[in-house]
């Protein structure tokens, strides 16, 4: 109950200071609840805290750059002397702010001290402060839960849509894994994923991205690159080129992901740096020369994928973001490869895929997603939306529906706007057309399809869920050959990492 | 958060780099060594804890050197930090004005005893 207590009183900080600290203060709190116990201990712990409220709350707002300083400057020049930040008075608005704290805490002391709880409060009062929290709705910074209050909603059939980047921060307080189910190249989505990792809340807790976009083999330049220093970009972005999986060249939203995460590291002065882990097992496509060649390598990425997991993550007490294509991390019965793996070995994790409004035939678009803060996460358990089939709404209405209930396929659903308005940013014709990267896609493609396939678009951004029309060869292109037999073999020894 | 001057340095930034001289220390070791050090008068509650922590940290004072248990208080992650090179500078400059300042005031005869 004083944890709760104390997460509440925690919403008085700005938004900045809880995503920091939020948990390291609760975690504090506990600590400290732990080692004073007995009354008169309890007691002198929530003077303290209400002290520290009373005076850091106004300070962390209306503190200007070098307050701290400007309080303490030498009386003269070159004198000897100190001065703290403490001896010189608080602003009128600190006084009052500091006034209305302290007596409003010290009646939530009197309660919670004198164990009289249940019997000065209606018994539901708790519960419904929470239930308030819990229901403001996305699109707010105000609506902002502390992380110890998870991502659980009340048990009805409205959803709640949070705030996505809040909802992400806040699962990492339950959890050590976060995975989220991409959809590929999607602007939309990469726009918010390049903000949240430049969210100082996600940084501070978050160690590793681990991406499908990302060949393995080049771990050793991607470290480097975004731990910030000079790796050229030809070296760099092999990692996201010469992906093994890649059906056609990556979206330029990939490049950006990995740039936003080198920016947000060189930002954190001070502070530990995110690491992104390449997923992507670690073939080489130079030495690629058939499909006997690719074949071990792409039979076993999602192994691979769950193994760097495993070694780079849990294996270092760390937490992570996980991102792959949405079909790789769908629950169908039960999880999925990656998620049974990683559970195997001890994580947590929590699901997260995207999805749209199509919650039926590509026509069949829900008016109620429309009410909706951008972007947003939605828990799925007991809710409509959790009730949805879970391919119309993942797959943009593209495919067929299916008896799979989107409640049963993820833990939540991340909402970044009507399916029409969805777009997918597409490599340049010019960094393709002629060019040596471009033939070298032709080529990739015919060991991985039979054939060259057409990876030239005149349009660099289109829709991302267009209306599925008869194809115009179909039936008439050539078959697609048997699988290689090396299907069958484990993945190749590890080279060095480049 | 916006960025913060600590010239001259506010008494909770201090204790805290006095408090991590020796090793690495999470917020509640912090905490309970300034409790230490200054004898039971100073008890840091967590907002001026983490706020002059951002404070120290953006100045470069400190550094976050990553997040692991502490096996006497259980599985829970704890975020570690430690004092830089420039950090330690400036803790010893500090201590050496205040070393002036009680010189001074043992010469004015307004302290007495055994202090410093």
């Amino acid at each position: 109950m004083s944890e709760k207590m104390y997460a509440l009183l925690l919403q008085l900080y700005p938004l900045q200071f809880r995503e920091a600290y939020g948990d390291e203060a609760l975690q504090l709190l506990r600590d400290r609840a732990r080692d004073e116990r007995g009354f008169m201990p309890q007691l002198r712990l929530w003077l303290n805290l209400l002290g520290d409220l009373a005076v850091s709350i106004p300070r962390e707002y209306w503190r200007e750059e070098g307050l701290i300083g400007a309080a303490a400057r030498p009386n003269l020049c070159g004198a000897p002397g100190f001065q703290v930040l403490e001896s010189d008075g608080p602003r009128l608005g600190a006084q009052f702010c500091a006034g209305v704290l302290s007596l409003a805490g010290f009646v939530l002391l009197l309660i919670v001290i004198g164990n009289s709880w249940n019997y000065l409060l209606p018994g539901a009062w708790f519960e419904q402060l929470q239930v308030l929290g819990e229901a403001r709705t996305a699109g707010s910074e105000a609506h902002l839960l502390p992380a110890s209050f998870g991502l659980a909603q009340t048990q009805s059939a409205q959803p709640n849509p949070q705030d996505a980047t809040s909802a992400i921060v806040q699962a990492f307080g339950t959890h050590n894994v976060v995975m989220f189910g991409e959809a590929h190249g999607n602007r939309q989505e990469y726009e918010w994923l390049c903000k949240l990792v430049g969210t100082a809340g996600f940084a501070d807790r978050v160690d590793d991205i681990v991406v499908e976009f990302g060949n393995s083999l080049y771990q050793k330049s991607v470290d480097r690159y975004i731990a910030g220093e000079d790796v050229p970009l030809e070296q760099v972005r092999k990692a996201w080129r010469n992906v093994i999986g890649s059906v056609g060249p990556p979206s330029p939203v990939y490049e950006q992901f990995y740039r936003a995460v080198r920016e947000a590291n060189m930002k954190r002065r001070g502070k530990h740096r995110m690491r992104l882990l390449l997923g992507d097992p670690y073939g080489d496509w130079e030495k690629i020369n058939d499909a006997e060649g690719l074949g071990p390598y792409l039979v076993h990425r999602d192994e691979w994928y769950a193994q760097v997991v495993k070694d780079e993550v849990l294996a270092k007490n760390h937490r992570a973001l996980l991102i792959m294509g949405a079909g790789h991390f769908l629950r169908r019965n039960g999880p999925g490869l990656v998620e049974g793996q990683i559970r195997a070995a001890g994580a947590n994790p929590y699901l997260v895929v995207f999805g749209t409004n199509a919650v039926g035939g590509y026509d069949d678009l829900d008016k109620r997603f429309d009410a909706w803060g951008l972007p947003a996460i939605v828990a799925l358990s007991g809710s409509w939306v959790g009730d949805l089939p879970a391919m119309p709404v993942v797959s943009g209405g593209t495919g067929p529906a299916t008896q799979l209930k989107l409640s049963d396929a993820a833990d939540a659903l991340l909402y970044v706007g009507p399916r029409d308005g969805l777009t997918q940013l597409r490599m340049p014709r010019s960094e393709l057309d002629g060019t040596p990267y471009g033939i070298e896609m032709a080529r990739r493609l015919t060991i991985l399809m039979g054939r060259p396939g057409n990876f030239l678009y005149d349009q660099p951004e289109a829709p991302q869920f267009e209306r599925l029309q008869p194809h115009p060869n179909a039936g008439g292109g050539p078959p697609m050959g048997a699988p290689p037999k090396s299907i069958h073999d484990p993945l190749p020894p590890r080279p060095p990492s480049q | 958060m916006p960025k913060r001057k600590l010239d001259p340095l506010p008494s909770a930034a201090f204790q805290i780099l006095l408090s991590l001289a020796d090793e690495e220390k999470h917020g509640y070791a912090i905490m309970r060594q300034i409790q230490e050090q200054t004898g039971g008068r100073t008890r840091l509650g967590p907002g001026t804890l983490y706020s002059s922590i951002e404070s120290l940290l953006q100045e470069g004072l400190i550094e976050e050197v990553g997040a692991h248990s502490d096996a006497e208080l259980g599985h829970e992650r704890r975020r570690y930090y430690r004092i830089t090179q420039s950090g330690r500078k400036l803790a010893r400059q500090e201590a050496e004005k205040m070393a002036d300042v009680l010189r001074v005031a043992r010469a004015r005869k307004i302290l007495r005893g055994d202090y410093v």
